[in-house]
């Protein structure tokens, strides 16, 4: 009882503590919190009369249902493709170019190409699909260079066989220069006298970053692939969307496309809900395993 | 030691800057050329021979577009949401952190577990849309500013940027009589102004870049954001001729204009204040980088 009358006291004198936290206490919990409450449709049959509570369980029903559904295993089986694709080109590409940029000695030129190579990253991927269309197209940048190869036109958009290669290889135009950012902080901390000591010994400058630039990396390069790896599944989907058409559905519908389509404007609430529980699910369970691999293997883990 | 390098190491500097300048091309290229293809005639559009000049100069694409008036309703929209959803931002992450610096605070640790569970779980999208549907939210301005607005990531970015404020000065205020909001308004805050500004060109450029958000939650073109005004274009103007509207084609090609010229008119007025600002932004999002990569 006096436990509580203190604590009730001390909560009172903190009064403007609890203030100041409410505003975004009250938005966290409408908006993050509710919604996880609503997940539970996807174990019921959802009746927006009667509300969510009220609604009648199902069961695993929509589970199921999933696991049947020819389109969303296709949209499984696009998903974890395109993600893992995404890692494979994208994941790499800024570590190459961050000890690319190191070895840059100009530092006006290296300051310079540093913030062109960023701008992409600052337009909205809706410009940037305005961009690909006009690239893509019959008459357009790419097609051109095919015509100077003796190759047919091709109409990208439309081939499935090119959707993921305009994907990924766009995803890393964009990204490439702003991902250098945290490995060039990395690099930048290196003690200088390492390399006079290396350049004492005679090392080139291959050995030089094989043995000092990249174990200075090493730590932020795992720190970034456990996240890359929980996010496999997490593909820009918004992306997507922009990109894809129904000739494309084939290799481009992924489960950020399909629980809008299917759910937003379809209004199958219950069972995209279900899809949508179930990537959250593979995605946290990645992570989890990403970090305990990580963990044993390098000693470097987020948690 | 610049006398001892090898001929392989003289040969990889001029590959790698070589490479370099190909970077810088393959960078640019893309804005440059979409805004020539902007300012080109019909027939070189077509033809397909623009490179980062223009080819038949005129403007007709600009003129198209600005005689839209959802390009304006477009914009302002944007800003609104931008400036609105950034404030909040600010404002209720600014709040919210103070307090979880504050060892003493009996509620400290239930509101930073509060936070933390929401970076692994979320309820997704749909749960999200059904709750904005049941909240009445969808079709105002309110859900396109006030739900992202909050993120356990910024509040705990926020915490440990005030963590590294001296604990001597809350001391000595606290001892000075102030109360803790006075301690956030007149010492942390202004000792976070950095942070403030670059938080604040993230949540501009985040809302400003935008789109999804506006497709499931707006149904009403009058509120859409620019992003979806320049979706619509890049949409409905289909670059293979022979769609469309054909009272839409007789037009364009009345006035001598291919759907491109407009299409990639209103990608150059909506990239141009990011554009615009981009100097200045590049440098905040590095500095923002690091802070989030020093918590991290």
């Amino acid at each position: 009882m006096a436990n509580l009358r203190n604590f009730l006291g001390k909560s009172w004198n903190q009064r403007y503590l609890f203030l100041m936290v409410l505003p975004g206490f009250l938005i966290v919990l409408v908006f993050s919190y509710f919604p996880m409450y609503g997940i539970q449709i996807a174990f019921k049959k959802y009746s927006a009369a009667r509300g969510i509570w009220e609604s009648n369980w199902v069961g695993l029903k929509y589970f199921i249902m999933f696991f049947n559904d020819p389109t969303a295993l296709r949209v499984l089986k696009n998903t974890l493709l395109l993600g893992i694709y995404s890692l494979l080109w994208g994941f790499p590409a800024p570590i190459i170019l961050a000890l690319l940029f190191n070895e840059i000695k100009n530092s006006v030129f290296k300051k310079l190409v540093q913030t062109i190579s960023y701008l992409p990253h600052f337009i909205s991927t809706v410009i940037i699909i305005g961009i690909i269309r006009t690239f893509t197209e019959r008459e357009g940048l790419f097609n051109k260079i095919a015509s100077f190869f003796g190759v047919d036109p091709i109409v990208f958009l439309s081939e499935p066989s090119w959707f993921r290669t305009i994907f990924i290889s766009s995803n890393i135009w964009q990204g490439i220069g702003f991902g250098t950012i945290l490995y060039l902080a990395a690099l930048s901390s290196i003690n200088p006298a390492l390399y006079d000591a290396a350049n004492i010994d005679g090392a080139s400058r291959w050995r030089k970053v094989l043995h000092i630039n990249w174990p200075h990396i090493k730590s932020t390069t795992i720190i970034l692939l456990i996240f890359s790896v929980s996010g496999i599944l997490g593909t820009d989907f918004q992306k997507v969307l922009l990109l894809y058409s129904p000739d494309t559905y084939e290799v481009a519908d992924v489960i950020g496309t399909f629980l809008y389509r299917e759910g937003i404007i379809g209004a199958r609430f219950e069972y995209t809900t279900a899809i949508g529980l179930f990537q959250s699910v593979v995605a946290f369970i990645l992570l989890v395993a990403a970090n305990m691999i990580s963990r044993k293997v390098s000693d470097t883990s987020l948690w | 030691m610049v006398g001892k390098e090898g001929i392989g190491s003289r040969i990889f500097d001029l590959v790698n800057t070589c490479m370099m300048l190909l970077l810088c091309v393959v960078m640019l290229y893309p804005f440059l050329n979409v805004i020539a293809i902007s300012l080109s005639s019909s027939e070189h559009i077509l033809r397909g021979d623009i490179t980062i000049f223009p080819k038949g100069f005129n403007i007709n694409g600009y003129s198209y577009i600005f005689k839209d008036p959802f390009l304006y309703s477009g914009y302002l929209h944007s800003i609104i949401y931008a400036a609105g959803s950034t404030f909040c931002m600010l404002a209720f992450t600014s709040l919210m952190a103070y307090p979880l610096t504050i060892n003493d605070f009996v509620a400290k640790k239930f509101f930073a577990i509060f936070l933390v569970i929401t970076m692994f779980f979320s309820g997704g999208m749909i749960p999200s849309y059904l709750l904005m549907r049941s909240l009445n939210l969808l079709d105002t301005y309110w859900v396109m500013i006030i739900p992202g607005c909050i993120s356990a990531f910024n509040v705990l970015l926020f915490r440990s940027f005030y963590q590294s404020i001296p604990t001597d000065l809350r001391e000595s205020a606290v001892i000075d009589g102030a109360n803790d909001v006075q301690i956030l308004f007149r010492i942390f805050l202004p000792l976070s102004k950095p942070l403030l500004a670059t938080f604040a060109l993230f949540g501009i450029v985040g809302s400003w870049n935008g789109w999804f958000e506006a497709l499931v939650y707006l149904n009403d073109e009058s509120k859409y954001p620019l992003q979806l005004i320049l979706r619509k274009y890049l949409f409905t103007l289909s670059f293979e001729a022979g769609s469309g509207s054909a009272a839409m084609q007789a037009m364009l090609s009345q006035m001598k204009m291919d759907p491109k010229n407009i299409q990639m008119a209103i990608v150059v007025i909506v990239m141009f204040p990011i554009m615009l600002i981009y100097p200045f932004l590049q440098k905040y999002f590095v500095k923002g980088v690091m802070i989030g990569a020093v918590k991290g």
